[in-house]
């Protein structure tokens, strides 16, 4: 598989951009180290597929508000670093705020949890929601995310589309993103023939997707969706790095369980601020390569990080920091 | 202010350790300090403190890990054990009974390995003030042959015990209630002095696992290490809960086996049932694995990994 890489890409010449959207594919592809047996003109970016990565600092400034005044909070391990404009919720928690980290949704009984992720753990806080339990989501969609990367030309040649994702939301509904496209999952050899796969449909000019990851179908999973369009409406979403997405986001339906209206007076008071420091933004749109941003290893390193792409096991800093 | 991530076996705790070292000053004659025990002349002396979550679970208890982690930090020293002291504090309100299966589960330990704990101490706080028992265990042995973390040569070849990660999969399985996973924890001594004179470097890789053990051999021996990721023996039930959890394998504690570089692996694995060649060292820096299609650097495990494993 990588003799024939190796030969498409050189016959395509010029340097070619392919972005991986999806947290596990770039941390799949660090920990197997496929980028040391691709050929050099091909260049792997990551995208904005880290859900931690992508949740605005204003959103984190306002779960921390809701820890600091007491309330109950559950989150996701990853978010517990993530700098927010003057803390996190690590530090808050030192400090005494009764904050749970936890591994599934599951297991959030009360209080507030904080709903962060895309398609793939969104059924699963639908699922909290339904035990009535409130949450405080930024769950984000996938697709368009991909299609702003597109329309805004970044100089993406291709994506090699999320799995897990995928199994939700189904193949067909990437067909109206304009670029080359290849579904993988995340085994080694499967990523090597997804990204062979892309590279003929670059070649070709062929604005089409592929699926290569056999769990995912045409339309996804069925009562996923229905979980998901149940419990939440769509909605404009802020992405860090992007900027607002209309239509991007999932808000909580039943305002009697949605955090941002239960505490809409604590939190209209929250105002963030951004680190000038932090280029995250440019790694999330593919811009910048981590070791390209200035802070890189200097005064961003996992133990003191300036911003999430550092901090999150998905982020691409810091991927790239434990791997190379 | 001290985190989590200082207690855990990476980067942040070995230099936390480092500042608290100097401030201690000098250790006089005595030597190893920054190894697994140090030593004087044939007299080699350790300690350890161990908390655990859940304090029983398949395999062993936070007793049983006491007082193996203290054989096992003077074993892979290539010191003979002699004896053990035994400090334990206690939250007000733990149960007496478990406590006293705690004591038997040392004792145990102590018969079959023949190291007696001979001195110890008991103290109880108040209630809140400490989750349920911490125990810690120091142990003096006589010098068998020095197996300082320096020793490791290029050309040697790196074997591994037995498979790895297993008692940090243990801990978690029980922690999430999925189907029980059985802990590796137990004394290297019997296995290690079967083969030490073979030997020239041996650590075992608890807290920071295999990512953490091979890192300091590399560091403090000056070489490069490449590990086959093919070659690296993992149990699939282990190697499922941590992949399942997201857990890095390489980082997972073991509490029953060892890393070793030597110069006549065939002899080690011979005698060695469970053991196998992972890799080797050449010379250079730094620790890399070798995956099924590429290479990636393994770097000494950073921030909390599991807490309350041991």
């Amino acid at each position: 598989m990588i003799t024939k890489i190796n030969e498409i890409a050189r016959e395509i010449g010029r340097e070619i951009k392919i972005m991986e959207v999806c947290g596990t594919h770039t941390s799949a592809i660090a920990r197997y180290g496929i980028k040391s047996v691709l050929p050099k003109n091909i260049r792997l970016v990551s995208g904005p597929g880290c859900p931690v990565c992508v949740t605005s600092q204003h959103d984190i400034d306002c779960m921390i508000e809701l820890a600091l005044q007491g309330i109950h909070v559950s989150t996701y391990g990853d978010m517990m670093r993530v700098p927010g404009s003057k803390s996190s919720l690590d530090d808050v928690r030192m400090k005494g705020a009764k904050i749970d980290v936890v591994y599934s949704a599951d297991e959030v009984k009360d209080g507030v949890f904080f709903g962060v992720g895309f398609e793939t753990t969104a059924p699963m806080t639908a699922a909290a929601l339904k035990r009535q339990v409130a949450v405080y989501s930024v769950h984000k969609l996938i697709p368009p995310a991909m299609k702003l990367l597109v329309s805004e030309k970044y100089g993406i040649d291709g994506f090699i589309n999320p799995g897990h994702v995928s199994v939700i939301i189904g193949s067909d509904v990437y067909k109206d993103i304009a670029a080359p496209q290849v579904v993988s999952g995340f085994e080694p050899e499967n990523i090597l023939e997804s990204i062979y796969k892309l590279l003929l449909l670059i070649k070709e000019r062929r604005n089409e997707v592929v699926n290569n990851y056999s769990p995912v179908s045409n339309e996804g999973n069925e009562l996923a969706k229905r979980l998901i369009s149940e419990h939440f409406k769509l909605c404009d979403s802020e992405w860090r790095g992007l900027g607002k997405i209309p239509q991007s986001g999932l808000e909580v339906k039943d305002s009697k369980l949605n955090a941002k209206t239960i505490y809409s007076d604590v939190l209209k008071n929250v105002k963030a601020k951004e680190n000038p420091a932090c280029n995250c933004g440019d790694i999330l749109r593919g811009i910048l390569e981590p070791r390209e941003c200035r802070a890189f290893g200097k005064g961003c390193i996992p133990e003191r990080p300036l911003g999430p792409c550092m901090v999150s096991g998905e982020g691409a800093c810091r991927i790239v920091f434990e791997n190379d | 202010m001290i985190n989590l991530s200082h207690g855990s076996g990476g980067k942040e705790m070995d230099e936390l350790i480092k500042e608290i070292r100097a401030r201690l000053k000098s250790p006089g004659e005595w030597k190893g300090a920054d190894d697994d025990a140090a030593y004087l002349g044939d007299i080699v002396f350790t300690t350890d403190s161990f908390i655990a979550t859940p304090l029983f679970f398949p395999g062993g208890d936070i007793g049983k890990i006491a007082v193996c982690g203290t054989i096992n930090d003077l074993s892979v020293m290539g010191a003979k054990p002699i004896a053990l002291s035994l400090g334990i504090v206690c939250e007000e309100g733990f149960l007496k009974e478990q406590l006293l299966k705690i004591v038997d589960s040392i004792s145990k330990v102590c018969e079959r390995e023949g190291v007696p704990v001979v001195t110890g101490d008991f103290k109880v706080t108040e209630k809140g003030k400490l989750d349920k028992i911490m125990i810690n265990t120091a142990g003096v042995g006589k010098m068998v042959k020095p197996l300082a973390n320096s020793g490791a040569k290029p050309g040697d070849a790196i074997i591994v015990s037995g498979p790895i990660a297993q008692h940090s999969a243990a801990l978690l399985a029980a922690r999430f209630g999925y189907s029980p996973i059985e802990s590796d924890c137990g004394s290297v001594k019997d296995r290690i002095f079967s083969v030490i004179q073979d030997i020239n470097s041996a650590k075992d890789p608890t807290r920071g696992g295999v990512a953490a053990a091979l890192n300091e051999i590399s560091e403090k021996s000056n070489v490069k290490i490449v590990i086959d990721e093919e070659s690296v023996p993992i149990n699939s039930d282990a190697k499922a809960v941590l992949d399942m959890l997201g857990v890095d394998i390489y980082s997972s504690a073991s509490e029953g086996i060892f890393v070793c570089t030597t110069q006549n692996p065939e002899a080690i694995v011979r005698k060695l049932s469970g053991s196998a060649v992972i890799g080797k060292v050449e010379s250079g820096s730094g620790v890399f694995l070798k995956t099924r299609v590429g290479v990636r650097k393994i770097h000494k495990p950073t921030g909390k990994l599991i807490p309350r494993i041991c």
